[in-house]
């Protein structure tokens, strides 16, 4: 449970569950999870419960797949059931009638990756997504939704062009990512320099050299929660060190956005007569 | 998993223990809450209020429990079924569920002594976690008003939807300046940072952020004067025109939850906590101690319940333009102009009590306003058109 003393050179480069199965059980989920959203689409198209029946059931065998493949600890068992919770929201948003159910069918997913974050002890991102994409964007898209429901969906509404390649190229992207997750290779899991504050990291610094210093068991808890990667403050520290450009940048794009809105919102100036 | 749950056994059982409390608890609050709400309203308009079940009425609260659980279920023909049952119920979870990261008692920084008054205590972000889960409370009432399929029902909850989207930018605005000086935003460290005199009490030296932070969330909770998404006179009952029996009282036990969760971060957040001019902090301290903590703590929080519930009564509610010219052109500058002090305050490292300068923000405020208004009406226009030249846009 106690997270220290913390070798800086041998930290996990993955936090969550090494995951027990092979290259093929991967393309196997990944194939029926393929199949199962093709399914779900094709309903939109034609509307027959068989196919939504099959989909749904295709869905649910590669959930228990996935869950035979972690190791049975509460922790493990509680990240799966959000991650099998974020795949049918996302499945859910793509596949609905009605675009309000889509949207529900995000937040579900939005909220469940939320899940898996706070299971990663990654708090400050969890309660971010949360507050902006859960808390704010899906809101307003309901508020816009609801001024502009119809009473019957059109065409358009359910008309897709071609599910079969959508489901395809999805398929694909989604082993690819997969595998790539699986053999993580050498990626830096922190990057953080604290002795140079308020500067940027030079690119190109070798792996390592930006690591902080080995943090000292007698340190005051304040002390020790700036070396714990993960928390609040040391993600404020990288944020305005390590990534102070593309902050900044990120910044000026907003402010942009929201001159912009100003502009458009601003009424006409009323005839006097 | 049966094993690694034994294994988490003493980090889950004090848990488990703060959970029961608090499910235990806040339905009986929400229930005695409407009973004093119901005498408040009373007195203040010269009746007597509910006196009959028990002695002076007490048992009136009960009485309506096990009424409404009795009701029969009614669901009209025309919902969404499975959403329209799914609505009241999330509304509760959300608002019962934001209490995760409060402590409702005296709890130590260093999380050694005594009972843990909190279900998980020591979490990094905990007041931003309190924002995240309350900005999910938008969806029981949104979900619920589409659900039930009805002009009003819809109205009613756009309404609450851009009252939530407004109100949120001020309320994550003003508790900035708290978590600055604090340095923080673990509720336990800013309640820390406030022990000491009465003098350190974030109320005295943030005076606007408690202002902007109490009318927003009071916004939040849907209550009169920002009862808009379910005002009876324009929207028959609002978002819950088609509910009845247990799925009505469900939405309004959130909302007497959300009160209880706006009066504890009121208390927790500006007034203190749990401390008080002579009673020493929780960390070592003996039971007695610790329970005369809880008791200041749930004096000060009946306090700001009170206040909230005086308020029902004292003022008219918002015309929905003033709501949105409210938080958008009061509150949203007041707080940053706040937030502006408290940084060059930290910046310049001069003692924090200066800021109580920023006291006179507000009336600079409201004072400007005035001026326009009566500029305004001075010009010649009528009372309506002053309004309009306000921002406040009209009813065409």
């Amino acid at each position: 449970m106690n997270p220290l003393p913390i070798d800086p050179k041998n930290l996990p480069l993955v936090s969550g569950d090494e995951f027990q199965g092979n290259l093929s059980q991967i393309l196997l989920l990944v194939i029926l999870l393929g199949t199962a959203a093709y399914l779900l689409l094709q309903h939109g198209l034609v509307k027959s419960k068989m196919m939504a029946a099959s989909g749904a059931a295709l869905f649910a065998v590669a959930g228990l797949m996935a869950f035979t493949s972690i190791p049975m600890e509460l922790e493990s068992v509680v990240r799966m059931c959000f991650s099998i919770l974020a795949v049918a929201g996302g499945i859910a948003f793509i596949t609905a009638r009605e675009p309000v159910h889509a949207a529900l069918g995000f937040a579900t997913a939005v909220l469940s990756a939320c899940g898996v974050l706070f299971m990663q002890s990654a708090y400050f991102i969890a309660a971010a997504t949360m507050i902006v994409y859960a808390g704010a964007t899906i809101i307003i898209f309901l508020f816009v939704l609801m001024f502009a429901q119809k009473a019957k969906l059109q065409q358009y509404d359910v008309q897709l062009t071609s599910p079969v390649i959508a489901a395809a190229v999805a398929t694909s992207l989604l082993f690819a990512i997969a595998w790539s997750v699986s053999e993580p290779g050498e990626i830096l899991p922190v990057k953080l320099d604290l002795t140079r504050p308020y500067s940027l990291a030079a690119p190109g610094s070798a792996p390592g050299e930006a690591m902080p210093p080995v943090p000292d068991p007698a340190m005051s808890t304040e002390q020790l929660a700036e070396f714990t990667p993960g928390k609040t403050s040391g993600l404020g520290r990288s944020m305005f060190t390590d990534y102070l450009l593309a902050i900044e940048l990120a910044g000026t794009v907003l402010l942009v956005a929201t001159i912009g809105a100003i502009v458009l919102a601003q009424k006409p100036e009323r005839d006097p007569s | 998993m049966i094993s690694s749950l034994l294994e988490y056994w003493p980090v889950l059982w004090p848990a488990l223990a703060a959970i029961a409390v608090i499910l235990a608890v806040v339905p009986f609050l929400g229930l005695y809450m409407t009973f004093i709400e119901r005498k408040v309203a009373a007195y203040v308009q010269d009746r007597v209020g509910p006196n009959r079940v028990g002695p002076f009425g007490l048992f009136q609260a009960v009485a309506d429990g096990i009424k409404i659980f009795l009701k029969e279920q009614l669901i009209p023909d025309h919902v969404y079924t499975a959403l329209y049952f799914i609505a009241p119920s999330f509304s509760l979870i959300t608002a019962m569920f934001a209490l995760v990261v409060m402590p409702f008692g005296p709890v130590a920084t260093d999380y050694q002594s005594g009972f843990r008054f909190m279900v998980a205590p020591g979490i990094d972000i905990g007041i931003l976690m309190m924002l995240a889960i309350s900005s999910l409370s938008a969806y029981g009432i949104i979900v619920g008003g589409w659900a039930s399929n009805n002009k009003y029902s819809i109205y009613g909850a756009i309404r609450s939807c851009a009252q939530f989207i407004s109100y949120e930018i001020p309320l994550g605005m003003s508790i900035l300046g708290v978590v600055a000086i604090a340095g923080s935003l673990n509720i336990e460290r800013i309640v820390a940072s406030q022990s000491g005199s009465i003098l350190d009490w974030n109320m005295f030296w943030q005076p606007v952020a408690m202002l902007v932070f109490f009318t927003s969330a009071l916004a939040e909770t849907n209550r009169l004067p920002f009862d808009l998404p379910e005002c009876e006179q324009e929207l028959v009952g609002g978002f819950h025109t088609e509910y009845s029996g247990i799925k009505f009282v469900l939405f309004f036990l959130a909302e007497y939850t959300h009160i209880v969760t706006v009066s504890f971060l009121t208390a927790l957040l500006f007034m203190g906590g749990w401390h008080f001019p002579g009673l020493p902090g929780p960390s070592g301290a003996s039971t007695t101690v610790l329970l005369l903590g809880l008791f200041v703590l749930l004096a000060k929080v009946s306090l700001v319940v009170m206040v909230i519930i005086l308020l029902r009564w004292a003022l008219p509610r918002f015309r929905f333009d003033q709501l949105m010219g409210l938080a958008w052109k009061g509150l949203i500058p007041l707080a940053l102009a706040n937030l502006v002090g408290v940084a060059i305050v930290l910046t310049l490292g001069l003692p924090k009590h200066l800021l109580i300068a920023t006291a006179v923000l507000p009336i600079l405020a409201a004072y400007y306003s005035a001026s326009k208004f009566n500029a305004s009406l001075a010009e010649g226009n009528t009372l309506r058109n002053g309004l309009r030249t306000q921002g406040a846009v009209s009813y065409e």
